[in-house]
């Protein structure tokens, strides 16, 4: 199937309407609702960003964490409550900037590791990079933790619904490209892809970078959320294996899955901490096990099913019409 | 550096690496040979302290005879989770891959659910207890009793098991399911309930863990993850799918946290990471991988 | 064509699937109901690894605090003309600073919760802060303090610190002592965090001041589990102090190994861990009530401080384990809601402004005391003054906690004279 036109149009009009609505929310939407709106954003990125290297690569990374950290530490650093260095967004790109370039140095050495290795390697780093930190601003800078300038919520969801369609938009691009079908050929067939002449391990390593130029964003602008970061907060292993999770809840085999999965798990999690605060992990924990039986190819399984058999049901209609 | 700082070193590491070992045996089972990546493997280890700290605790039953009454229960729970969840996900899974990609999620809502419910049954308090918390003088190096019997039972039951699957039928069907589970369903192995006993010897290995773990160790429901991360770490470095490689992994590990611990203890974690992803680009597939 | 529109239209439900409940509960304006409660937000620790603090220190203070109010009726706010029970909503954060940050938000904003409680750590209460002060909520913060949130509170003037910390004035206060003593060495093992970074800088600080040679200062990852190694480097230093500047999971395997090598510097130090009954409850089952005496950890009150404080640790041990009362904790988090329950009284409202500034300029007369806090001036927040604390350091002495060490002040009441140096470890 080509998934080129499968990406453009359909989504066009549906897209474009859910922007509308999306930007306009701090219009009619509750002060809370854009706060919560800015952490599905979030996931949502983390997600996607995830699945641009991981779907069709196959490799299963666990430095989101890592990329998402180098974010939130850069905007921790560049951005202190004692006097901000440089504007938002361009702590925002930096940030972004400083992550894709660690994923572009990783990526060009580890990627020759495979499967579990890989995750595993991945993992890792984000553990080396915490530990080195803490290390550093315990023996060198003496920190202990630090504060970050607050920013007002409508300003940090603008931002992140900024780096949420460029995220959009590059995946878009990605698949329109040659790029985007060196990509896709790699993910079917590696050795294969690599016979007709393309540079496998740059497309892979390139690909990597750019995943990781979102999380760094999405970490910069989170930050500014949490007001106070250390080590042990912004390298939270956590941010590996969400992205992870939603992605295959969602269903990984349509871009819309990992969206979906994101925002559906994240709402969940919300839901469950605040109605059923004692019984939140067990009730998640039971929602995980039943979805995972019963919708084996996630929310986008089920909602191809859903139109499969409304199709079938619409066309009996047209049928008895006649 | 003296004989004793080698010895204190060297039998340290050894100390460290048998809960490692045996931590990675479990975990090697479930996702060597089941393919099953259990990030649920600690709250195994924390479900196993726990039942040992209220044996003894509550009922003043030794703590080394409670592995004796984990192990089966444990056993008991691992298996019938593998026949009633992953046997079905394993069948209804179109490729190995959807299938390992499906039961890491299950497990992750397993380890919620254990998680959840130890709350509810022991509160989240810290707990612990003193056992055979005496010094051993070994040539001069001094060590806890309770460390070096855990090694002893961590090197008797990594044996038995060795054993086990060497000599008895339902050994060598384990591991010819290890090799190829699609060959060995052919060659007449009923390969589910194969997988499903190793899941559940899996478990208790960690169960056994958590008990030898909790003479020394404070515990409380959130302990798991960290050592699911060791285990899986062992795994890894030993070998894919390789028994003996989890068990001589989970040493070589614990001599390599005990060395990096003796020369720059605030850099422990990161020399630790550092050097195994080292070992990791040298050998992409691990120390006694193929 | 049919494909698109049902595209689409399953877009737009999803979008409204999500959007509708989210702004459901806020777009629609609702009349305001008639107040007859008093709602308490708190985004507490309820599942990961901090649970195991929250769920021991500041919430049994909680439970028992909503018991006593409750069976009086209420709390008896002017603006309101009646007595106001007090209800709690309270939400789990999970051990996770980036969902507390949102909770408390979701608290403020949308709950619009009368009063709001403190969430769990030192991590989390400086990323809570920031928040509250923005949206003008009163916090008095409870299980946590540290240097830099003093600091941070020249900007936070709805912020109120509670429990002390190194510098405030448990450190100064230990060093006094040991050089009162003779010490003249010391060995510092601490974690790799904010807590093990700022007890062991300002240790180094402190022992230098009173003539105490830092043999050496150690920090170890959160994970470290075995300390056989560095309690041998510990003991062949022979150092005359000895400090473990860690959390439970540290102190106690620390202990152990001591016990076990026979490591008996004459002054031993172990916080926060040491100052929780189960410090002596790990041991008791091999070696006897007496097991861990001579150890020494931050501590203010005990029940031979004040017949107060003896009925406060009958009270909590009716309701939580005895493991697991505190000697550190427990005398700060009790004050909180009796400062709460004094404002609201006295003021007669709910009002965050006017509460910040009865907490700010008033006395109040609680468990510790005299009680009140020092702001940081104009517009800054408030820290609970030293003067305020009835001790800063404790001795495990035939099996209890005696509070053997505070500063030359109003409220400080020594329980027993220090043992220096400490009994060697007892032998099985």
């Amino acid at each position: 199937m080509d998934i080129t036109a499968l990406t453009s149009r359909r989504f066009l009009v549906p897209g474009l309407i859910t922007l509308t609505v999306l930007a306009t929310l701090p219009l009619y939407g509750s002060l809370y609702t854009v706060i919560l709106i800015t952490t599905i954003l979030m996931y949502i990125i983390l997600a996607v960003s995830w699945v641009i290297f991981s779907g069709p690569t196959g490799y299963m990374s666990l430095a989101s964490a890592a990329f998402f950290g180098v974010g939130i530490y850069t905007a921790a650093v560049l951005m202190p409550n004692t006097g901000q260095l440089l504007p938002l967004p361009v702590v925002v790109a930096i940030a972004g900037l400083i992550s894709g370039l660690l994923a572009v140095l990783v990526g060009a050495l580890t990627l020759r590791l495979r499967g579990i290795y890989f995750a595993i390697f991945t993992f890792g780093l984000v553990e080396i990079i915490k530990q080195v930190l803490l290390y550093w601003e315990f023996e060198v800078t003496h920190t202990r933790g630090r504060f970050v300038v607050l920013v007002d919520n409508d300003t940090v969801f603008y931002i992140m619904l900024g780096i949420f369609v460029a995220l959009m938009l590059t995946v878009y691009f990605i698949r329109r490209s040659k790029f985007g079908l060196a990509l896709q050929s790699i993910g079917e067939n590696e050795e294969a892809a690599a016979h007709t002449g393309i540079n496998v391990t740059m497309v892979k390593v390139i690909t990597f970078g750019i995943s990781a130029i979102f999380m760094g964003a999405a970490g910069a602008i989170m930050a500014t959320r949490w007001t106070y970061i250390d080590p042990y907060i912004a390298f939270n292993p956590l941010f590996s294996f969400m992205p992870v999770l939603m992605a295959i809840f969602g269903g990984m085999g349509q871009l819309y899955g990992p969206v979906i999965g994101a925002a559906i798990f994240a709402y969940l999690q919300e839901t469950l901490q605040t109605t059923f605060p004692y019984y939140y992990m067990l009730i998640f924990g039971i929602v995980l096990v039943v979805a995972i039986l019963y919708l084996p190819n996630g929310i986008v399984g089920l909602i191809q099913k859903l139109i499969q058999r409304w199709r079938k049901g619409g066309s009996a209609e047209q049928n008895a019409n006649t | 550096m003296d004989l004793v700082t080698i010895l204190d070193i060297a039998i340290g590491g050894l100390l460290m690496g048998g809960i490692y070992a045996l931590l990675a045996m479990g975990l090697s089972l479930q996702y060597g040979v089941a393919r099953v990546l259990n990030i649920a493997h600690g709250e195994f280890i924390m479900l196993g302290a726990f039942a040992t700290y209220t044996l003894y605790t509550a009922f003043g039953i030794n703590p080394l005879l409670t592995l004796a009454i984990v192990g089966p229960i444990i056993f008991i729970i691992g298996f019938l989770l593998h026949r009633t969840l992953f046997t079905r996900l394993r069948i209804s899974s179109p490729s190995p891959g959807a299938f390992e990609s499906r039961s890491l999620l299950a497990t992750f809502g397993i380890l919620f659910i254990i998680q959840n419910l130890a709350l509810i049954g022991w509160g989240a308090n810290l707990r612990a207890y003193s056992y055979l918390n005496f010094g051993v003088n070994l040539g001069g190096a001094i060590f806890t009793a309770n460390r070096l019997v855990s090694l002893g039972f961590a090197i008797g039951i990594g044996l038995a098991f060795y054993i086990f699957l060497v000599r008895t039928r339902m050994g060598k069907a384990i591991r010819a399911a290890a090799q190829d589970p699609a060959t060995a369903s052919l060659m007449g192995v009923n390969i589910n309930r194969v997988l499903a006993i190793c899941f559940g010897l899996g478990a208790v290995m960690a169960g056994f863990a958590g008990t030898l773990l909790s003479m020394r160790v404070p515990i409380n429901p959130a302990m798991g993850m960290n050592y699911t991360i060791i285990a899986i770490i062992v795994i890894v470095l030993g070998g894919l799918g390789s028994i003996p490689g989890s068990f001589i992994g989970g040493f070589i590990l614990g001599i390599i946290g005990t060395v990096v611990t003796y020369i720059e203890p605030s850099l422990s974690l990161a020399a630790y990471y550092f050097i195994f992803m080292l070992l990791l680009l040298v050998r992409p597939k691990g120390i006694l991988g193929k | 064509m049919t494909k698109k529109l049902l595209f689409g239209l399953i877009t737009i439900t999803l979008v409204a699937l999500v959007a509708v409940p989210l702004c459901s509960s806020s777009c629609v304006p609702a009349p305001a109901p008639a107040k007859d409660s008093i709602v308490i937000g708190a985004s507490r620790p309820l599942s990961g690894m901090n649970a195991m603090i929250g769920d021991a220190a500041f919430g049994p203070i909680m439970t028992m605090w909503e018991e006593e109010v409750n069976a009086a009726g209420g709390i008896y706010v002017a603006d309101y003309g009646k007595k106001l029970p007090i209800e709690y909503l309270i939400y789990d954060d999970a051990t996770d600073v980036g969902t507390m940050v949102r909770l408390t938000e979701k608290l403020i904003l949308e709950d619009k919760v009368d009063i709001l409680f403190s969430s769990c750590g030192t991590a989390f209460i400086s990323a809570q802060a920031p928040i509250a002060n923005k949206y003008g909520y009163v916090l008095l913060t409870a299980e946590g303090g540290a240097t830099i949130m003093r600091d941070a509170l020249y900007g936070l003037p709805y912020v109120f610190i509670s429990l002390p910390f190194s510098d405030h004035y448990q450190l100064p206060v230990f060093a006094d002592m040991l050089a009162a003593k003779g010490a003249k060495t010391a060995y510092i093992v601490s974690i790799a965090d904010l807590h093990g970074v700022e007890y062991s800088g300002v240790a180094a600080i402190e022992f230098a001041r009173v003539g105490i040679d830092l043999i050496a200062s150690v920090s170890v990852p959160e994970t470290q589990e075995d300390f056989s190694i560095i309690i041998k480097d510990a003991k062949a230093a022979n150092p005359d102090v000895f400090c473990v500047f860690g959390y439970p999971p540290q102190v106690l395997p620390c202990t152990a190994e001591s016990m076990a090598l026979g490591f008996n510097p004459k002054c031993f130090i172990a916080g926060p861990g040491a100052n929780f009954g189960f410090y002596q409850f790990t041991f008791i089952e091999a070696l006897g009530p007496n097991c861990v005496d001579g150890v020494l950890c931050f501590a203010a009150a005990n029940r031979a401080t004040s017949p107060e404080f003896a009925e406060l640790y009958d009270d909590l041990e009716a309701i939580v384990s005895p493991a697991m009362l505190d000697w550190w904790g427990h005398p700060y988090y009790a004050p909180l809601v009796q400062i709460w329950q004094e404002a609201i009284e006295e003021t007669g409202t709910l009002d965050q402004d006017i509460l910040r500034d009865y907490i700010a300029t008033h006395h109040f007369d609680t468990i510790l005391g005299d009680t009140y806090f020092e702001m940081s001036g104009e517009g800054g927040g408030g820290l609970l003054v030293k003067e305020t604390h009835p001790g800063e350091i404790g001795q495990w002495q035939n099996g209890v906690v005696e509070i053997v060490g505070g500063g030359p002040w109003s409220n400080t009441v020594i329980t027993a004279d220090f043992i220096y140096p400490k009994p060697p470890w007892p032998t099985p």
